[in-house]
This record gives C-alpha cells, structure tokens and sequence, in this order.
C-alpha cells in the first residue's frame, strides 16, 4: 500500500517521558494523555460518531495505557500501540451499540440540498469540512470504519479484517462501497459507478 | 472496459494487478476517478483533531487510582486467604502428627500394662509358693516393692491430672523394669540388681 499522510497521531514523545511513565511517574502519564487525548479523542468521535462514546473510548483507552504501559517494550511506536488500543475500545463500543458485529446496510440516502462539495479536494474551509464531516456521518458504521482506518490510518485491509473478524475481501468491497457513497453524497450528478 | 472502484482504490493504494494499472495509466475517465480517491483521502486526512470539550485525565486518574486500590485489595485478601489456609492446614497436620504419636503412644502403654500384669501374676505364683529368702534379699525385695509403690502413686496421680502421655509411658516403663526385677529376685535370690 502507498504512503499515505502521516496521522494526527505521530506525535513526538521523548524516551525519558515513556520510561518515567512506565515507572508509573503520573506527571510522564498526564504528559502521555495530553500529547494524545485529541487524536484519541478525534478518531473515537470519527468511528462512533458520538461525544459520549469518544469520551468514553477516550478513558478506556487511557486507563489500558495507564495499566499496561510498564509492559510496553518500546520495540514498537507507542503512537501506535496507543492507536489501536483506541480503535480496538472504538470498535468494542460500536458492537456493544449495535448488539453485533457491525451494521452492513447503508443508512438512507441524502437529498441534493443536503450536501453540496463539488469535486473532491482538500476540505479548505470550514464548511467544506463539515460537509465532508456530515456525509462520513450518513455512512454505515462498517463503511465510515473502514474508509477511516483504511484512507487515514493506513491500516490494511488485513489487519481490518483481524480488528473486526471478517475477511479481507469484505473490507475492500466495504471501501469501495464507502466511496461511492461519499461520491454520491458530495458531489451529486456525478454517476456513481466511474467504469463500466 | 473501465476499471472497478474496487480495482482504482487497489491501483491508488499501489496493490492492483498489472493490467490493472496498464489500463489506469492510459485510460483519461480511470485517471480522473484516480485523482478524485487521492483527493479525498487527503481531504479526509486533513480532516482537523478536535480535543474533548472537558478535560478528561481528572477522571482517567481517579479510575486508574481506584482500580489500583481495588487490585491492591484483592492481593491482600488473597494473601490473607493463603494465610488462613495455611494456618488450618498446619493446624490439621499438627492434629494428625498429635493423633498418631497419641495412637503410638496408647499403643506402647497398652504393651507396658500387659506386661506390668503378667510380671504381676508370675510374682503372686512366685509368692505363693513361700520361699525363703536371706535377710538381704529381703531388704532388696521390699526396696523394690516401696519403688514400685511409688511409681504407682505416681501413675494414679499423673491420669488424674492428664499427664503428657509420654510422661506416664515412662512410668510404665519404670513399673515394668522394676517388676521383672522383683520377679528376678523372688525366683533366684538375688540381692543385688542395680537399681
């Protein structure tokens, strides 16, 4: 897979922080949590669509960091492994919402009003992003989940299908189909199948 | 033939089949819906972080102080239960190691007693047949009889007042010991027997 723009999380954290934190030096801990709690904060809203379950995606997330940290070996990122200790509390979350594993269909459709991006680009202003905002939000959670972590998080379509027990082939048709729902959904009249 | 969106996101992601991108880098339509998937990923990623509306490590911290004290908790009930555990079962064994030397004990009693009477026995027959002895077998005689006397009122004492057994196992030794020596001296006449 190609390279994609570094996330909100490759935050800069110097050694001697995680190794205090891993003594459990609550001040080296709190450092943690403040250099993280807005990407952590941001990806929870973004795959649950919810202040309430982000909030709480946020503390879960902390407290497994709080707990588990002197077990980190640091032969890995910690930006990472705090990222998918976050996705993994997000995605517990959306199937304790939904009472299974994720919901498959895609919600209703918009009207033309609803919406109106024009041709993709980055989201400048900032009713460019709410719109871009608003049409992730009238994805299906599987769809939203997939197209972030995959698009955004670079996560691959495997370790997709690992994080949420199903093939590798269903993430890529759930990405396909994300985009075409958000092609529809910001820029309408353009036909919604690019090939035939 | 145009590609798939599935096909155009595998081509931007670098991971399609070789005819796959052959087609995308010729074909005008593909690769403008090429440039729209990169165009939106990088609207997304440049989708801006929003941080909690309240400050949240207030709470992260009480929890995690609790769940500490709670875990600390449970290791000392743990060790308490251990404790306890081993406590009962030092008891138990000291019970049984009790019960076993008490068992021994009896039994080693019972033997002594046993034998105390048959010594007993064999001196009334001894007696009975009325031998005449020296004047200093005579003294060893009633010397032995006096100690046995005294062992015996020891013994009677010593069970009234629930004596260690090993105590009274010792008595019983004494009584025997000095009975087989009165029996000795009834039957042979001797006036000396160490005691």
């Amino acid at each position: 897979m190609t390279a994609v723009t570094p996330t909100s999380f490759a935050v800069p954290v110097d050694e001697i922080t995680v190794a205090r934190a891993r003594a459990g030096d609550e001040a080296a801990l709190e450092a943690l949590f403040r250099s993280f709690e807005a990407p952590v904060y941001s990806l929870a809203r973004r795959l649950t669509r919810s202040t309430h379950d982000a909030e709480d995606v946020l503390q879960e997330t902390f407290l497994e960091v709080v707990r588990s940290i002197h077990r980190f070996r640091g032969d890995g990122s910690l930006a990472g492994w705090i990222r998918k200790v976050a996705v993994s509390k997000a995605l517990m979350k959306l199937r304790r919402r939904r009472g299974s594993a994720f919901e498959e269909t895609l919600p209703e459709d918009l009207s033309d009003d609803d919406l109106a991006l024009g041709p993709y680009g980055p989201a400048t202003s900032a009713a460019e992003r709410v719109d871009l905002e608003t049409a992730l939000g009238r994805l299906s959670d599987v769809a939203r989940v997939v197209i972030w972590l995959h698009d955004v998080e670079g996560y691959s379509h495997d370790e997709i299908a690992a994080m949420a027990g199903k093939t590798a082939s269903f993430s890529k048709s759930q990405l396909a189909r994300a985009h075409a729902r958000l092609r529809e959904l910001l820029a309408p009249g353009v036909r919604e199948e690019p090939c035939t | 033939m145009h590609l798939s969106l599935e096909d155009l996101i595998a081509v931007r992601d670098g991971e399609a089949r070789a005819d796959s991108a052959r087609h995308a880098a010729s074909c005008p339509e593909c690769i403008a819906e090429l440039s729209r998937l990169r165009s939106l990923r990088e609207a997304l990623a440049a989708l801006p972080d929003e941080p909690p509306s309240r400050d949240l490590w207030p709470v992260v911290k009480a929890r995690a102080t609790a769940e500490r004290q709670h875990r600390i908790w449970i290791r000392v009930g743990w060790v308490a239960a251990g404790l306890a555990a081993v406590f009962t079962l030092l008891i138990g064994v000291r019970g049984a190691i009790e019960a076993y030397v008490e068992a021994k004990v009896a039994r080693q009693a019972q033997a002594l007693i046993a034998e105390s009477q048959r010594l007993e026995q064999e001196l009334h027959a001894s007696e009975r047949q009325g031998r005449v002895m020296s004047g200093r077998t005579a003294g060893t005689v009633v010397q032995l009889e006096d100690r046995i006397a005294y062992l015996d009122s020891r013994l009677s004492r010593a069970e009234g007042e629930r004596f260690p057994s090993q105590e009274i196992l010792g008595l019983w030794q004494e009584r025997v010991r000095l009975l087989d020596a009165l029996v000795s001296v009834e039957a042979t006449g001797t006036t000396y027997v160490g005691l």
